[in-house]
């Protein structure tokens, strides 16, 4: 039965995911900046509001009112539709991971999370993180752009070979919960991070999701240097900042998912007694991951498109076969 | 000075018994006061670049431009052939009528003459026959008449030479654009509208890829080619320079640059300035090493002059142009590796001991980046007192850390290997052939460096290593130029612990300085490679040829020889490892 305080609890809840992912886009484009000015020797912005903190709003203020162009002979309907559909998928995928223990207001138990109880949470994330790469497509075929066109034929290219690498990532945590939800995994990993358990598969993760959202060096499908801006050089305006949210929304998503699959998720000391401590743990947990990709963009080179094809499939793939093999076998072995 | 000179002066005295009795009938010397060399005749010039570069060793073509001697109503075609082991030029030409103007092109034997002598086509219309491409290269297709004959006037034509009367010596200063409203001065074809107009040149830019298009006989699917244009907005082409790119998949068949949207006719104002005039000039061909680029030019008209800079502005060129050269391959591998894709990182941390040189610049010369330091027989003025200082204090201590850490990060990165081992491989036979110079040149395995092939200044004095590598392909083109950065350190540490207290500037400085009649050709030995001025007096004050050898532009000759087979990433890497600036390559 559905009750007028459980819808309320939704739409709070829904509005607080969005906000972080909005809001979280916002200031994660200025944590880059900054950071990226730091390790390049320069200061960064720090001109709009105290140490540079209005810089998003005027970012923002200054796309939305940018001219919006469409190319003449682009197909206009999946034009516009692009980044909406590479952008929706993001803002869903926080739905599943709890973002804390339970807490109790008002005599009445709450779960901080949308539908980390669910049973298939993980299978959510894969499938709705695959379909981010459609817009992608769709936005390079429609574009009537060559630059475009190649962009989204890598983007796809890419896309499809690293899922298969996350996929099996994933496995790992699911084989040592023997659950799907996430849940469940963020509640076996009170002792022990899974990340102890699973470094390889921890690795594996990390690098496929950046393959898997276009972040350097795996960023091909908007090289700057060799397709001007891929998938999205003949977006403008607000359209070109939602492709833009959405990149920057994938890294924190996937933030997130790394965080709760393997590093714990929400725990942390003292969580079982201040329940409010998990979702501070569970964003620091995020911030360091994101500065780890900010890290790797400021000091990598790009690789080469085929090389990182062949990286995909000849290692991280085997590798990733691998270690299901080897920690499903411990599993029965060491009847855990 | 003197004893520097003479193995050259041997060799150009040497050179004329043998090469006249080995071509009898052929060669006659060129006796125009000023002039040296050998005159072709035009009809056997295919026979005497063959035998000259299969029997004499002359296998290195450095420059090929034309001359428009319009008072003999004649035109000149001037070739500077080098053997690659070192040694002084073997300059020859050939003239042929003003009104048509044919002469056999050479790309068969030297191939590096290909964009040279399209240039010459384009500014002179001097055709070339048997040249595979002869289609303009720096103005537009359509562009009507060839703006560096003498008989060619630009719009908003005043007179042929400057100083133009109306703004000196009286000072009665008006503009012609004042006189002639903009509009009135453009002259159509008759029959021309500029409105219906369609440009013809991508035509027969596009017809000339070799083309891969393939119907599918049942056995394979259908392909059809890709063609892209990589600029000319493009973020990796380092300004306005367009690659046209055949595709299959992500692999390149084919490449033809097109450049000349910068360009401004830098050789025509050069005619119109006087020789002063030309100095500030220089600093916008290659605007990261306006030091090497005077340099060059100071060679030239100092030749002409026949005055040499006294001992302490010796000192100080050297440092100067070393100091260039440092500053240039910083950029250099700072933005190979960005176009690598490595997020500015490198390039900032590069463009950071950039800054430091550049306030050594400003300090000497007053600007940063457009230094106009060099003046003929000198220098504009002495280092300022602590100059020395500050140079010694970044050449001893600084500049040669933060090599060896630019060296620690980049050259063992994995990422760097992979993407750079093994891509735009050029031969050593090739990058000869197709006049490469500079680190391009180098890397391939010819070690051929101006400041050691045929000294000029004082480089006989100083101690370093020409840097060399063999596998010619990116890679070894980013640690050449890391190994030059270091030699360019040990030749000024050397230059700053030698250098003597003096005048530096032979003579009174003279604003309007007389020159002689004559040819000139003065090279030097830029960051990009070999820099050529070719400068020709007929003793008024302003040069009657201005012309310039520039590096990058000859070193693209061969970049769609090492481009073929790659992949699209590598295109830009590979452009990014000639080092390109589109100041030069479109003067």
């Amino acid at each position: 039965m559905i009750s007028i305080v459980s819808v309320a609890e939704w739409i709070i809840k829904s509005l607080v995911l969005i906000t972080i992912i909005l809001g979280g886009f916002a200031y994660l484009t200025l944590f880059e900046r900054r950071a990226l000015a730091r390790m390049q020797a320069r200061i960064g912005p720090n001109r709009a509001g105290p140490a540079g903190l209005l810089q998003p709003v005027a970012d923002g203020i200054k796309l939305m009112f940018k001219e919006e162009l469409i190319p003449d002979r682009a197909d206009k309907v999946l034009f516009v539709l692009a980044p909406i559909i590479t952008v929706v998928p993001v803002l869903l995928l926080l739905a599943v991971i709890p973002l804390g223990p339970d807490i109790e207001i008002f005599g009445q138990q709450f779960s901080l999370g949308l539908a980390s109880e669910i049973d298939v949470g993980v299978l959510f994330i894969l499938a709705v993180a695959s379909i981010a790469v459609y817009g992608i497509v769709i936005a390079g075929w429609s574009s009537y752009s060559k630059y475009s066109l190649l962009g989204a034929l890598r983007a796809s290219a890419q896309m499809i070979s690293y899922e298969l690498a996350l996929g099996l990532a994933i496995i790992g945590p699911i084989l040592l919960a023997g659950s799907l939800s996430v849940a469940d995994i963020v509640a076996d990993q009170q002792r022990l991070w899974y990340v102890v358990l699973q470094p390889i598969g921890f690795l594996i993760f990390l690098i496929a999701s950046m393959a898997e959202i276009n972040r350097a060096p795996f960023d091909m499908s908007e090289a700057e240097q060799e397709l001007t801006g891929g998938y999205h050089t003949e977006y403008s305006g607000m359209k070109f900042a939602v492709f833009f949210m959405a990149e920057y929304g994938k890294m924190i998503a996937v933030s997130f998912v790394a965080a709760t699959l393997f590093l714990g998720g929400y725990w942390g000391p003292f969580v079982d007694r201040i329940a409010l401590l998990g979702p501070i743990y569970l964003f620091a947990k995020v911030v360091a991951i994101l500065f780890l990709m900010i890290w790797i963009r400021a000091t990598w080179p790009r690789l080469r498109y085929d090389r990182l094809m062949a990286f995909g499939w000849k290692i991280l793939l085997p590798v990733g076969l691998l270690n299901v093999v080897i920690t499903g076998g411990l599993i029965v072995v060491l009847n855990l | 000075m003197t004893d520097k000179e003479s193995p050259q002066v041997e060799g150009t005295t040497r050179e004329p018994d043998s090469l006249e009795q080995h071509f009898p009938g052929i060669l006659t010397p060129d006796e125009r006061e000023g002039f040296d060399g050998y005159l072709v005749a035009p009809d056997k010039l295919t026979e005497f670049a063959t035998r000259l570069r299969d029997e004499f060793g002359y296998d290195y073509l450095s420059s090929v431009t034309g001359v428009d001697y319009l008072p003999d109503e004649v035109m000149e075609v001037v070739y500077h052939a080098y053997r690659i082991e070192g040694g002084p030029a073997l300059v020859f030409k050939t003239q042929v009528p003003r009104a048509d103007p044919v002469v056999p092109s050479l790309v068969g034997v030297w191939p590096g003459a290909d964009f040279q002598e399209r240039e010459a086509w384009d500014l002179l219309g001097i055709r070339f026959t048997g040249h595979p491409n002869l289609r303009r290269i720096l103005m537009w297709e359509g562009f009507e008449g060839h703006p560096l004959r003498k008989d060619w006037h630009e719009a908003y034509f005043e007179e042929d030479a400057k100083p133009f009367a109306n703004r000196w010596p009286e000072g009665d200063v008006y503009r012609i654009e004042d006189k002639i409203p903009f509009g009135k001065n453009v002259q159509y074809p008759s029959e021309f509208t500029p409105e219906g107009w369609i440009p013809e040149g991508d035509e027969g830019l596009y017809a000339g890829l070799g083309q891969i298009s393939n119907d599918g006989d049942g056995s394979s699917l259908k392909t059809d080619q890709l063609v892209v244009n990589l600029g000319p907005q493009h973020p990796s082409t380092h300004g306005v320079f367009r690659m046209v790119v055949t595709l299959d998949g992500e692999t390149v068949t084919d490449l033809k640059p097109v450049m000349g949207y910068l360009h401004r006719n830098h050789e025509k104002i050069g005619e119109r300035n006087t020789y002063i005039m030309n100095m500030p000039y220089t600093d916008r061909l290659d605007y990261l090493s306006s030091m090497s680029n005077n340099f060059g030019y100071a060679l030239a008209v100092e030749k002409l002059m026949d005055i040499q800079p006294p001992e302490r502005a010796e000192y100080i060129r050297v440092i100067m142009a070393e100091l260039t050269r440092i500053v240039s391959h910083l950029w250099a591998i700072g933005f190979l590796l960005n176009d690598l894709g490595a997020f500015f990182t490198p390039a900032l941390y590069a463009i950071n001991e950039r800054e430091l040189i550049l306030d050594v610049f400003e300090a000497v010369s007053g600007s940063r980046m457009m230094c106009n330091y060099f003046r003929f027989g000198g220098l504009a003025r002495d280092l300022p007192p602590g100059t020395l200082q500050t140079i010694r204090e970044l050449i001893f201590e600084r500049l040669p850390r933060r090599v060896d850490e630019l060296d620690i990060y980049l050259t063992e990165n994995e990422i760097v290997r992979s993407r750079c081992i093994g891509v735009g491989v050029l031969s050593p036979e090739k990058a000869v052939a197709f006049s490469a110079a500079g680190p391009v040149l180098r890397a391939s395995g010819i070690p051929y460096d101006v400041r050691r092939a045929e000294p000029y200044g004082i480089y006989d004095r100083f101690d370093f290593e020409v840097a060399v590598r063999y596998g010619g392909d990116v890679y070894d083109r980013y640690l050449v130029r890391l190994q030059e950065i270091r030699e360019s350190i040990r030749i000024v540490q050397q230059a700053v612990d030698d250098i003597p207290e003096g005048e530096i500037q032979t003579g009174k400085p003279i604003f309007q300085v007389r020159v002689p009649a004559g040819e000139a050709y003065g090279r030097v030995e830029n960051p990009k490679g070999e820099l050529g001025f070719y400068v020709v007096s007929n003793g008024k004050p302003n040069p009657w040829r201005y012309h310039i050898r520039a590096p990058s532009f000859i070193n693209l000759t061969a970049l769609a020889e090492m481009c073929k087979g790659h992949k699209v990433a590598d295109v830009v890497a590979i452009l990014g490892s000639i080092d390109i600036i589109l100041g030069e390559v479109d003067r």
